[in-house]
């Protein structure tokens, strides 16, 4: 493969008081001798030439209390006893059982230096004690794990398995999901759009449009034909290689998208040709699509547009997600977009983000086994979204079924997301991430963020290889439907739940 | 007593049936479908379904098909008259062959006196029909009666059930047994029983609903009714037919397109009922409520469609008090197993105590299928035909089928229309019934109320069928009106539209002929002729006016028939004059080479197109042949032909090719597409620019996301119309089906003449009109069968108008203001403005140009009254919410 690898730039937060997860206190008792900048291995503490004082210690860098059983531990050798260790208490409040603080963290950590987390962060898996943090690969006992070279991995998803239509190979099983102008600013649009550049991926514009800063990476661009069709036109279908439908999302389905008021200014109106300030509800379903056919129909009239255009059908899961598959198959589309109800940015109304569809570690398997029956599964690609956090959650899908899936949370989180869950309100996003605010979307600069989002993928590569060769793999071709590599566990067994692939 | 006898008859089915030990679980989701049903007081071939079946290939997925025909020829089926009249016409599909004596010893030789026996012919080969991949099965029909001691055994258990109903019951019944013993249990497929009804015959196969015409030789068996149907089943691995439409009750078929949302509590409405499933497909349990209702507790058939599709909301309340009443207890009942979701259907039955065959069309309360009904008569109003159809084309395409057999019939039927669902007006319903009187047969139909569908009177030509000879005066021209029409005789071409109107008005057929010639004559002569004849004859076929003693269905089918004769000419009138036209065909673009390709960039280097001569040169495609939808879709064609640089087009004998107009991309302008036959779906979708005149009658979808350009249909307009439009301008002579301009945004101006069945303009986010947004006029007129303007019975009959609107505007001429706030759902009447009839009058006088609705004949005159404008039209506009703003800064 031709594909180099993108540059990891090591890029800073935006903020200059880091978050971390523990707390190094010290107090009056301090006598600046030096023995803990003399005992820390990481730097917490430093005093920098010509100073008499020490400075604050830099928490974010203290691996915490597993160092309180070494030898290198500053609050053990502090003479004075004037160091304490402990548990910010701001980390608590950080996340949700899905999204807990150390997965934010080390996804922020992911974004910033483009390398797997320290171990002390749990970035595996989160604290939802269902989906995907009950399953767990059974790592086989083999020595072959260091006969694979690093070189002979590979994380490639083709995107087009049909006998027509763009033959599109990305290096690695990602997509970037729907995400609309208003819904985020044109900087993080940008940024996600600059790193499926790098990444040789594509990233989905959503319903609505999009600005035409974008038209430069229109190679890279999913157009989206929501049910709303705002934004939708002939020459956005036929200027990108990658369209898809967006039949109903796993965070709200049975609901068309939503826009409150609050986020639609008069640029985003002007994108959508609306009125500014009132609320944008997409229909739920399409209506001219009521069935099978009308659906074939509809995949036909994007091919009367673009022949040569990828065609993706997402669509939640509900409990006859396997035959709507074979449906959107026989109707001439190339991928088939499972999305799950874990996933979502808090823009949808609560009784939507709470009446969910299947899990998405169900319906995965119910349809890839399907397919196989069927004798079409090579036939058609399976991607599966909603609620894929980690590069673990990632593998898991595969093994599960998939052949890939689509990344969306975890992109804003890489650029300083803190799931505040207040997407809906225009100012509500202290980031300036989910946000059109002329004041607030400044806050991201998409050079910046798509560096992260390019460091972030591109930690999660080498975690992958890891992964693969410790499972004796050498593709996520071969992983995918290796249900027999995983276990479900439930939060009990710590036996199982404690084998990682960490550094 | 009656009750006590339902309770037995239930009771017994509860009882003695056997049961699925399976739990109910429905096999195969299965969306839409295409459907077709024909009746007429003709019998007619089984060929006539082939096309129209072809043509709908794009509903299904060539998994399913079936069909029905209903009212037969004894003599093709070997039978006396009398038996097939009174014997049970019982087919049983052999799956597995040897199983065939087992079956009858079992079920059939013990109960029945069977009177005919015949293995139905089929073609020896499976294979020989292409496309055909399991082979059908062996289809045995045996004609029966149950023998008297088994009926009288059969009617011990029961206090009161005798004669016709328990020998039903008992046909019923065993029917059942045999299908759960033979189709349903353990999974064994090997027979079931296809139809068992009087008079009535199924048949269905893994494959499409032509190939059971072909396969089972039907071709010419003669039937006074026909159902078809494509099936879409979304399980792949289909390898026996009994999943396929039709599926019946006792003496009913069904056919459905759509899919329920609620089978599992249909189905557990009928296990209530003590009526078990065995197919599980929700077309099953449609058709097991159906006999429920009609045979069990002798529903009538009013009843039956309301418990189906129940009247609701506004459409309730406006029913008179006494139906009111029946129907809430019909719902309070029912409502609970009434299919909910979108559904469409289409049942053939024969009622034998009354000595009727019946055809009936029913759509959901909210009309979420797309559903055509026709009725025309030919031969002077001795015979008719009345055809259901999920899209228009299939309809005409099987008028212009029967033509075959029947060179009289028209082409063009008398009369299209959609049913409202679930409506205090139609009631979603239309049946239509052939009955004997006098030795004659006639067929009549009715809405569910019972309210006639009137035929149109008037004479057609004797010779409405026969295409013209190219360029030949018919004989019958060449005699006749001479005296009636000097001018004529005289060999001077008929100047002007005018000429033409007062011919058709006031002389005969022959007449017309004859002008008509001369008019084609001296079109051959000249260029700019050529042009002016084809804008005249457009013009006579797309316009409304008097039409004297003809039917006006007649002379548009005339006018057709001239115009693709005309265009079918060109290249012979080109080898002898200039002409600014150049005609395509199939065969030119790409022969006989089937083009399929992976890229696009190879398909399109595959077609064979001229360059045009000029940029006012005009490209004539014959459609016949170009493929519906795909890489050599006709839509393709346009799209390779526009990119050579070629801005005018033709396109004529459509017969439902889809997306026409679509792909030109940004900036179209100067574009214009002509469309005559019957353009399909997605017509004139995302222009950005062009212009599309559909002379005809328009499909589903047209114009989704339009941008900007102009769309003019000569007709009526299908489902969802305008889905997610931006902009254009688009005027409608005749009707929009439900949910036209759903989501529209920007600026689309949209004229409709007549109005539409409802939910119009629903979420419109259009800005404001008088600043540069979109609006949508609503005339409420139509054309009566004279040619003149008439007011609808109400401008807007559904009871959702402008629902969560937040811009734009509908102006409705309302002068009797009968639209009120019911209908609104988050709109509100404003007054009408001196801006806004500035706004809206320069649209009144195109459409004045374009359909010859007057501005102050027709629309200002209000009962012969002339009256104002803001008498006349009503402004909607969206009613602020609070909740749906914008938060203010403070909050």
């Amino acid at each position: 493969m031709g594909f180099m690898l993108p540059k990891i730039k090591k890029v800073s937060g935006i903020f200059r008081t880091k978050l971390s997860k523990f707390l190094v206190c010290r107090d009056h008792h301090c006598i600046n001798c030096g023995t803990c900048m003399a005992v820390c291995p990481t730097g917490v503490h430093q005093r920098p030439d010509g100073y008499k004082r020490t400075k604050p210690p830099e928490h974010d860098k203290c691996i915490g209390f597993d160092c309180l059983k070494t030898d290198t531990c500053c609050v053990r050798h502090c003479p004075r006893g004037a160091l304490k260790l402990e548990l910010d208490p701001l980390w608590e409040t950080l996340g949700d059982a899905r999204w807990p603080a150390d997965l934010i963290k080390a996804t922020w950590h992911q974004g910033g230096t483009g390398e797997l987390p320290p171990s002390y962060y749990n970035y595996e898996t989160g604290q939802s004690e269902g989906g995907f943090d009950c399953l767990h690969f059974k790592y086989p006992e083999l020595s072959s794990e260091s006969s694979i070279n690093n070189d002979e991995i590979d994380t490639s998803l083709e995107l087009n398995k049909r006998s027509f239509g763009p033959k599109i190979t990305l290096p690695i099983p990602i997509y970037g999901g729907g995400m609309s102008f208003g819904s985020i600013g044109l900087s993080v649009m940008l940024a996600r759009a600059k790193a499926a550049q790098a990444w040789q991926t594509f990233f989905s514009t959503g319903e609505g449009g999009y600005p035409e800063e974008l038209a430069p990476y229109d190679d890279y661009i999913i157009t989206q034909v929501a049910t709303g069709l705002f934004g939708v036109s002939e020459e956005t279908l036929q200027r990108v290689r990658f369209m898809e439908f967006k039949y109903a999302q796993g965070a709200k389905p049975g609901l068309g998208g939503h826009l409150l008021g609050d986020k639609n200014t008069s640029l985003v109106a002007k994108l959508r040709e609306a009125v500014p300030g009132t609320s944008l509800f997409s229909p739920f379903p399409f209506h001219s699509v009521y069935s099978v056919e009308d659906h074939k129909k509809h995949v036909d009239w994007i091919k009367a547009i673009n022949p040569n255009i990828l065609v993706a059908v997402k669509v939640s899961t509900p409990t006859d997600i396997d035959m709507v598959a074979v449906g959107s198959y026989y109707a001439g589309a190339h991928i088939i977009n499972l999305d799950g109800g874990y996933g979502g940015t808090g823009a949808a109304p609560e009784i939507a983000k709470k009446n969910i569809a299947m899990p998405i570690e169900y319906a995965i398997p119910k349809v890839h086994k399907f397919l196989s029956a069927e004798g079409i599964r090579d036939d058609i690609t399976l991607i599966a979204s909603g609620g894929i956090r980690s590069a673990l959650d990632v593998a898991k899908s595969i093994a599960l079924g998939a052949d890939g899936v689509v990344i969306g949370t975890a992109e804003l989180i890489a650029l300083g997301c803190v799931r505040c869950g207040n997407c809906e309100r225009g100012r509500g996003c202290p980031r300036g991430i989910a946000t059109t605010d002329p004041e607030l979307s400044p806050l991201i600069n998409s050079e910046w963020g798509a560096q992260r989002i390019i460091n972030m993928y591109a930690a999660w590569r080498k975690y992958w290889v890891r992964l693969l060769k410790k499972l004796g793999l050498k593709s996520f071709k071969e992983l995918r439907g290796r249900m027999d590599l995983l276990d479900y566990v439930n939060s009990n067994n710590q036996e199982i739940k404690n084998k990682s692939c960490k550094v | 007593m009656k009750d006590n006898l339902i309770k037995q008859i239930l009771d017994q089915r509860r009882n003695t049936l056997p049961r699925l030990s399976t739990q109910m679980v429905s096999d195969a989701a299965e969306g839409g479908c295409g459907v077709i049903g024909f009746i007429s007081s003709e019998k007619i071939k089984g060929k006539h379904v082939l096309q129209a079946s072809e043509q709908m290939h794009n509903r299904g997925n060539g998994k399913g098909g079936g069909i029905a025909a209903v009212g037969l020829n004894a003599e093709q089926l070997g039978v006396p008259e009398e038996i097939l009249q009174d014997n049970y016409l019982l087919q049983i599909a052999y799956l597995d062959p040897s199983v065939r004596e087992t079956v009858e010893n079992e079920f059939i030789l013990p109960y029945f006196t069977v009177n005919h026996t015949a293995l139905i012919a089929a073609v020896s080969d499976y294979r020989e029909i292409k496309g055909l991949a399991v082979k059908p099965p062996d289809v045995w029909r045996y004609f029966v009666r149950v023998k008297p001691e088994t009926l009288k055994e059969f009617e011990t258990k029961y206090d009161n059930l005798t004669g016709r109903a328990s020998e039903d019951e008992f046909i019923y019944q065993n029917t059942y047994r045999l299908n759960h013993k033979f189709y349903a249990s353990l999974g064994e497929k090997r027979a079931f029983v296809v139809s068992h009804g009087r008079n009535m015959m199924v048949l269905k196969i893994v494959g499409y609903a032509e190939e059971v015409i072909k396969y089972y030789q039907l071709e010419d068996l003669q039937s006074h009714l026909w159902i078809a149907h494509q099936r879409y089943p979304t399980k792949g691995r289909v390898w026996h037919p009994g999943g396929a439409h039709p599926f019946i009750g006792l003496n009913e078929a069904l056919i459905h397109n759509g899919d329920f949302a609620n089978y599992h509590s249909v189905s557990e409405c009928l296990k209530q009922h003590g009526i078990a499933p065995l197919f599980l497909t929700d077309t099953e349990v449609a058709v097991l409520l159906f006999d429920l209702w009609s045979r069990t507790y002798k529903y009538p058939l009013e009843y039956i469609i309301e418990a189906l599709a129940p009247t609701t909301e506004r459409d309730f309340d406006l029913l008179p008090l006494d139906k009111q009443k029946i129907y809430r207890a019909i719902q309070a009942t029912h409502i609970h197993g009434s299919p909910d979701g979108p559904w469409f259907f289409i049942i053939g039955r024969t009622v034998p105590e009354e000595n009727k065959i019946q055809m009936i069309g029913i759509t959901d309360t909210s009309m979420l299928r797309p559903q055509v009904f026709a009725l025309s008569d030919w031969d002077n109003a001795q015979r008719q035909i009345g055809l259901i159809a999920s899209e228009k084309q299939a309809i005409d395409t099987t008028l212009q089928s029967l033509k075959e057999d029947y060179p009289d019939i028209c082409p063009v039927a008398d009369k299209y229309w959609n049913a409202r669902g679930g409506s205090h007006t139609d009631g979603g319903s239309f049946v239509y019934t052939l009955s004997q009187a006098n030795g004659s047969i006639k067929l009549s139909c009715a809405d569910k109320f019972g309210q006639e569908v009137p035929y149109v009177s008037g004479t057609r030509p004797n010779n409405n069928g026969r295409p013209l000879a190219k360029g030949r005066v018919r004989p019958e021209a060449d005699k006749g009106s001479q005296l009636q029409h000097s001018k004529v005789a005289a060999g001077v071409v008929p100047a002007s539209i005018q000429d033409f109107q007062s011919i058709i008005k006031d002389s005969d057929y022959p007449a017309l002929y004859n002008a008509l010639t001369q008019l084609i004559q001296s079109a051959k002569q000249d260029g700019q002729q050529f042009t002016r004849t084809i804008e005249t004859l457009t013009w006579l076929r797309d316009h409304f006016y008097p039409t004297g003693n003809k039917k006006r269905s007649s002379i548009v089918a005339l006018m057709d028939n001239y115009l693709t004769n005309l265009f079918q000419s060109i290249a012979e009138i080109k080898q002898n004059i200039n002409l600014p036209y150049t005609l395509v065909t199939r065969s030119e673009v790409y022969g006989d080479l089937k083009v399929s390709a992976t890229s696009s960039e190879r398909v399109a280097e595959a077609f064979r197109l001229p360059l045009p001569g000029s940029l006012e040169e005009t490209l004539v495609i014959q459609a016949d042949g170009f493929p519906s939808e795909g890489d050599d879709g006709m839509s393709r064609v346009i799209v390779e032909a526009y990119r050579k640089g070629w801005k005018k087009f033709i396109v004529f004998g459509l017969t439902g090719q889809r997306f026409c107009g679509n792909g030109l991309g940004t900036g179209s302008d100067g574009v214009r597409i002509d469309l005559y036959g019957s353009s399909g779906d997605y017509t004139a979708s995302g222009l950005d620019g062009a212009e599309v005149y559909i002379h005809n009658a328009a499909q589903d979808q047209i114009g989704q996301i339009l941008k900007r350009g102009k769309v003019v249909i000569f007709g009526d307009v299908g489902q969802t119309f305008m889905y997610g439009a931006k902009g254009g301008e688009v005027y409608v002579l005749g009707n929009a089906a439900g949910r036209p301009l759903i989501d529209g945004v920007g600026q689309p101006r949209v004229l409709i003449n007549g109005t539409c069945l409802d939910y119009l303009a629903e979420s419109f986010m259009a800005g404001d009109p008088l600043d540069d947004g979109g609006f949508v006029i609503l005339n409420g007129i139509r054309f009566d069968d004279n040619g003149k303007v008439v007011d609808l019975a109400t401008p807007y009959p559904g009871g959702n108008l402008f629902s969560l609107a937040t811009g734009g505007a509908i102006y409705v001429r309302d002068p009797e203001h009968q639209v009120d706030q019911t209908q609104l759902h988050g709109g509100q009447f404003e007054p009408l403005t001196a801006q806004d009839w500035q706004l809206i009058k320069p649209y009144l006088e195109e459409n004045e140009r374009l359909f010859g609705i007057s501005i102050n004949e027709h629309l200002l005159n209000v009962n012969g009254e002339q009256k104002k404008p803001e008498e006349v039209y009503r402004k909607i506009t969206p009613e602020l919410v609070e909740i749906l703003q914008s938060f203010t800064e403070d909050m």
